[in-house]
């Protein structure tokens, strides 16, 4: 098979073989695309082209082989180039996510109002969070102390991603595009055990840092 | 009509946040429609005296920069429908906004309210200028202590040379034993030295640290310091109000003191 046509995230893929000749090729193209030519019909999509490196006209030849077969309607011609890059970044951003999640750091000290601490991975705070701070992680966030602040994790989009703090009174959480703030009751009771915070089906729910909580987290 | 009224001292810690909340929330009490925008970027306060701090997601910055619409990122305040606040950041500083900026997101605002009060950092840098650059009127606030009534004064001045000239003067934590036995300034004192109208006085009264504490103002409660609040309230919006009768009642001993004294 010297034609294999494959879906990517804006259109389709032609992989074609670098050792049939051209000539060759644009027969099959048609072929191929006639074979499925109302699957594809009224569509429009990107080309790209995998396997062997084509000239703008041979490119123009293909398109017309895919349109003249009643095929989709070619919006442009992908480069190369870009294709890889962007599969590359799926790939690396994916992977970064996973990373963030799993990897941390530590930071001691007091956060005060008005400071920001912003993480790529996970972040451990041996230390308080007071009014008017902010913390922002990509992966989990861990208060040994008092969290009284703002807290942001899963900040690139993860909402598997926790909040653990051993006195738990946040102004605000948010993990990942979800939003929970504090109560206006004038003297809530602060929980006098550790806290996990997590995220499901869009609500952000609070329990006692228990064994089973500790089961139940994903990393 | 809408009117931008700017709520400034010079001095720092004379009550400039605490009148912002008192007089925007006793606006709104009296059915106005009302935004109060905290100026003092880097230090905001207004959202903590509002109860409202819980709330913030985006502020002044962002909606300048153009991180937000305005919309986003009004907080509706928790008891009035028709007030609103609009927080300052707290990562930045006076800097991240311009005069320029701040008139513009004034006149969007002018559309939508009443009243825009804008509560102006202590000082006459940067936050200052931004304060004042899109407002109609001030309301200066100080205490009976010579170093409030110098700022003071240099704030009225600066406002003048800045074309405001409809200020309005509030003496505040005034205490009334204290301008009795002489050792107090009285109103009547600060206004001579300053030369505006006065447009109230408030008592030094603990239950506005209690309020300020709970993120609850006191406008128009019962205590003196709320009905102070109250009759300035009226007092903006044009009505002819007397004055309060600001002393502390004096109990039965005091009054026997007083007969035999």
């Amino acid at each position: 098979m010297s034609v294999v046509i494959k879906s990517n995230k804006y259109g389709i893929t032609l992989v074609l073989d670098r050792e049939t000749p051209f000539s060759e090729l644009l027969t099959q193209v048609g072929e191929k695309f006639r074979a499925s030519a109302r699957f594809f019909k009224g569509a429009q999509m990107v080309l790209g082209f995998e396997g062997r490196v084509l000239d703008q006209d041979e490119q123009m030849q293909v398109i017309r082989a895919i349109e003249e077969n009643s095929g989709p309607e070619i919006l442009c011609v992908m480069e190369q180039d870009a294709l890889k890059e962007s599969f590359m970044r799926a790939a690396l951003e994916e992977r970064k996510a996973v990373q963030a999640s799993s990897d941390g750091r530590f930071y001691k000290g007091t956060l005060r109002s008005g400071q920001v601490l912003e993480s790529e991975t996970s972040i451990i705070i041996l230390g308080d969070v007071n009014p008017g701070a902010t913390v922002v992680s990509k992966g989990n966030v861990v208060v040994l102390g008092s969290l009284k602040g703002i807290v942001q994790a899963g900040a690139a989009g993860n909402d598997s991603t926790f909040v653990v703090a051993l006195h738990m009174e946040p102004m605000q959480i948010r993990i990942a595009d979800s939003i929970a703030r504090s109560g206006d009751g004038r003297k809530e009771k602060a929980p006098s055990e550790p806290m996990i915070a997590y995220t499901e089906d869009g609500n952000i729910y609070m329990e006692p840092l228990s064994k089973e909580a500790i089961n139940d987290i994903r990393i | 009509m809408s009117e931008v009224i700017v709520i400034t001292s010079g001095k720092g810690g004379v009550g400039k946040t605490t009148t912002t909340a008192n007089v925007g929330t006793g606006l709104a009490k009296l059915g106005q429609k009302v935004v109060m925008i905290d100026t003092d970027i880097g230090l905001r306060n207004l959202d903590v005296v509002m109860g409202l701090e819980n709330r913030i997601v985006y502020n002044l910055v962002d909606v300048v920069e153009g991180n937000c619409r305005i919309k986003q990122a009004l907080i509706k305040d928790k008891r009035y429908q028709n007030l609103y606040l609009l927080p300052s950041a707290q990562t930045r500083d006076k800097t991240a906004v311009s005069p320029e900026q701040m008139i513009k997101l004034i006149d969007e605002l002018r559309e939508e309210f009443d009243y825009i009060l804008l509560d102006c950092p202590a000082g006459i840098e940067q936050g200052f200028k931004n304060a004042i650059a899109a407002a109609d009127r001030a309301l200066i606030v100080t205490t009976p202590e010579v170093s409030a009534i110098r700022d003071a004064d240099r704030i009225i001045g600066l406002l003048e040379a800045n074309e405001i000239r409809r200020s309005n003067l509030i003496v505040n934590r005034i205490r009334m034993d204290m301008v009795e036995s002489g050792n107090m300034m009285s109103m009547d004192d600060v206004v001579e030295i300053l030369a505006i109208d006065l447009i109230g006085a408030v008592p030094d009264d603990e239950s506005i640290v209690i309020s300020t504490n709970q993120g609850d103002p006191c406008v128009g409660d019962s205590s003196l310091a709320g009905q102070a609040y109250m009759n300035i309230c009226h007092r903006v919006m044009g009505e002819e109000v007397p004055f309060l009768d600001l002393k502390t009642k004096t109990g039965f001993f005091g009054k026997l003191k007083k007969l035999f004294g």
